[in-house]
């Protein structure tokens, strides 16, 4: 049906009208659930609380320059993440790789590896808790067995055991999602250039390093991503297998930001620590996208 | 056309009216929430077996009176996080909490609580009932003892030492009054049961030494004893001392006869091993006696004793740790709550609270000759909480108990010399009560 252009003009206009007010709730949700928080933690991590009351300022911003615990938690992050994160990589690429191939049950296989990762992390953290015990342990009581003295094996008890044992629960949990999210990737991969490169006579290493890689590279980009967002603010396992202990062994950041905040109850200074944790995350997912992608589009 | 745009208005119509809807109903919810208020109360209760007495009590009370009580039940962190958080936002979501003593400070010199002298003369009362145990009430007071009163304690928990009688009894050891007994007593369980049922030994001692709580609890009696301090006279931090220091050596040399991995105990492994009878001697709070005689958790019924904490070159006190009850400042109902907290720390109320499992804080509940036959300890228990200590009663316990116990844990797992632990910590305690001022 034919419409005169003012009809249609004031038609569009009360639209107008009524769709910005349907998308209204959406935008006042927005407002409401992450723009007003985002400022009013900035204007918490302005505060702190003296003998006199609050007071306004850069207090707790320098704080942190002076504070080791936040220093040495730091450090037990990214250290964490590094260690976690290559393991976790490596193991899961590998696995991808290998089931990659036409094996037999590889379904089965398939569905095991992925146990691990539809467990709650708070789950996972009881279950190793209770296999990591020193003195009755399902670990420690295997290799009693075996007849391996476990004297000195307190996984939890000892500083750098602990470390080490909090790093193994992370790659246990969540090597089956790098190895699920490479998988898809490498199964997305069309088969042309690999007989491409078989005429060319390349080596498998010279297949693997010059067509899989660079055709894996988006899902390689999301994996390290999501992993590496993940493992910066790991909280759950941790607070149940060891609360950052011994001492402060695997006291991570996240940790101290809990601590600080709910249990000395310093908002401000939680919120501090947390916006250094919200741009290493960021500095770091910048440089990655910027890598990959740039490499993605050079090649 | 005119059927298209017909459909298209009522649309409209009845999206307009369902959200008028949503809203008015939102708006009614509030509206006769706040009409009902002065005949309900709200509690903050710990989930654990304080809370449930209290809940139960709260049933009761509502059968009696007809005024509905709420509950928010919340595990320990959860609790002291949700309390502040309502304090902070002054909410007044709860009429009564329940509060571990640790917290009181804070709570109290921020003038979070109500003080509750102005609602027991309006209910005739002057002060607290006598027969509240003295180093009970005196936690209630802020400042310390002498302050004002802005809770009343309901359980009357404090540290008592846990022995193994049938095995001193094995090796002709006796009670152990001393902290040097304690080890002497540990070294030879340690060494003659070093070959138990399965290659299990029995470990002569066994205590938490995880970081935070578990390590300061444990630490502060043999701290106490040895004559260490955390704060002089001015309010200066102490604890390394040379007193301080000798007893942190001697709570490494405890840890040679305990179970390895101790470092990194909680209460949940060190009850394993006093259940399992695989260890032998242990500070320990009065809620694990009752597991030691359920024969489906424990291996040692009848074989377990409890006494008050040892002495060295001082007097042995234990560390007391009692629930509180009070009422916050924006209460909605602080009628109401009074009237409930005074029924509920009554003699009779509180004697059915002990039935359910909680030491009372009343002087005559732990000679209540019924409640003695059920736990044979309260004589033990009433004479503990009367010698016992406080954790030093600062707004800053949190943080300061925390930082103590990660230099604590970091001794005991072998990462800093006793010295320079205490050392560090002292540091870290001055720095914690320097931000505060």
């Amino acid at each position: 049906m034919p419409k005169s252009r003012k009809s249609y003009n004031a038609a569009s206009k009360r639209d107008l009208v009524f769709a910005s007010l349907l998308i209204a709730p959406a935008i006042a949700v927005l407002l409401f659930l992450s723009i007003y928080p985002l400022a009013y933690s900035v204007w918490i991590s302005l505060q702190s609380e003296t003998a006199n009351g609050v007071s306004i300022g850069l207090h707790n911003f320098y704080r942190l320059a002076s504070d080791g615990f936040f220093f040495t938690s730091l450090v037990h992050t990214l250290v964490f993440t590094t260690a976690a994160l290559t393991l976790e990589f490596s193991i899961g690429l590998g696995l991808a790789l290998l089931l990659n191939q036409h094996i037999r049950d590889r379904g089965l296989f398939r569905a095991l590896l992925l146990v691990p990762m539809m467990l709650p992390t708070v789950v996972v953290g009881v279950v190793w808790r209770l296999m990591l015990n020193s003195n009755f342990g399902a670990i420690n009581g295997a290799l009693k067995q075996l007849g391996i003295n476990t004297e000195q094996l307190t996984w939890t008890a000892s500083p750098g055991l602990a470390f080490a044992s909090v790093i193994l629960v992370d790659v246990w949990q969540w090597t089956p999602f790098v190895f699920l999210v490479l998988l898809a990737g490498l199964q997305a991969i069309p088969q042309e250039p690999y007989e491409a490169a078989l005429i060319d006579g390349s080596t498998r290493w010279q297949t693997f390093r010059h067509v899989t890689l660079p055709l894996l590279r988006p899902a390689i980009l999301i994996v390290l991503l999501l992993r590496t967002m993940d493992l910066l603010r790991v909280f759950d396992q941790i607070f149940i297998l060891t609360e950052g202990g011994p001492g402060f062994a695997t006291e991570t950041i996240s940790l101290y930001i809990y601590r600080t905040a709910f249990r000395f109850s310093e908002f401000g200074y939680a919120v501090a620590m947390s916006f250094v944790l919200l741009l290493i995350t960021n500095v770091i997912s910048t440089v990655y996208i910027r890598f990959l992608q740039t490499r993605e589009s050079a090649s | 056309m005119s059927n298209v745009s017909h459909s298209i208005m009522k649309k409209r119509i009845v999206s307009v009216v369902l959200i008028a809807g949503l809203i008015a109903v939102g708006l009614l919810g509030c509206k006769t929430a706040t009409q009902q208020q002065s005949k309900r109360l709200t509690l903050a209760v710990n989930s654990g077996v304080e809370g449930d007495a209290l809940k139960q009590a709260a049933n009761d009370y509502e059968a009696q009176t007809g005024i509905h009580i709420d509950i928010a039940e919340f595990p320990y962190t959860n609790l002291f996080e949700k309390e502040l958080i309502d304090f902070n936002a002054r909410t007044g979501a709860y009429d009564l909490i329940m509060l571990d003593d640790p917290w009181f400070p804070r709570f109290a010199s921020k003038q979070f609580l109500a003080d509750l002298t102005p609602l027991l003369q309006k209910r005739g009362q002057n002060g607290p009932d006598k027969d509240f145990v003295e180093t009970s009430i005196a936690l209630c007071r802020h400042p310390y003892q002498t302050g004002n009163l802005y809770a009343l304690p309901y359980v009357g928990n404090s540290q008592l030492f846990f022995y193994r009688k049938d095995l001193f009894e094995k090796y002709g050891l006796k009670e152990p009054q001393k902290w040097e007994e304690v080890l002497a007593a540990a070294k030879t369980i340690h060494e003659k049961e070093s070959t138990g049922a399965g290659g299990n030994r029995i470990h002569g001692y066994v205590m938490r030494a995880a970081q935070g709580n578990a390590a300061v609890a444990d630490f502060m009696p043999i701290f106490w004893a040895f004559g260490g301090e955390m704060f002089d006279a001015s309010g200066k931090p102490i604890v390394n001392t040379p007193e301080g220091v000798d007893a942190l050596k001697f709570m490494l040399e405890l840890g040679k006869v305990s179970p390895p991995g101790y470092a990194s105990f909680n209460a949940d492994d060190v009850g394993a091993h006093l259940l399992q009878g695989t260890a032998a001697m242990s500070i320990n709070w009065p809620a694990w006696i009752g597991p030691f005689s359920d024969p489906r958790k424990s291996k040692v019924i009848g074989k377990m004793a409890f006494t008050t904490l040892p002495a060295a070159q001082k007097e042995g006190k234990a560390e007391i740790g009692n629930w509180l009850i009070a009422i916050p400042r924006d209460a909605k109902n602080a009628e109401g709550a009074a009237d409930f907290l005074l029924w509920v720390t009554s003699t009779e109320q509180m004697r059915k609270s002990a039935e359910r499992g909680n030491p009372p804080t009343r002087t005559s509940l732990f000679s209540d000759s019924q409640l003695v036959a059920k736990y044979p300890s309260y004589p033990a228990q009433l004479k503990s909480l009367q010698t016992s200590r406080p954790r030093p009663r600062t707004p800053q316990w949190n943080e300061i108990e925390n930082a103590f116990g990660i230099f604590l844990s970091k001794a005991n797992s072998g990462e800093l010399t006793p010295e320079d632990a205490m050392n560090q910590a002292n540091a870290e305690i001055e720095k914690i009560l320097q931000r505060g001022q």
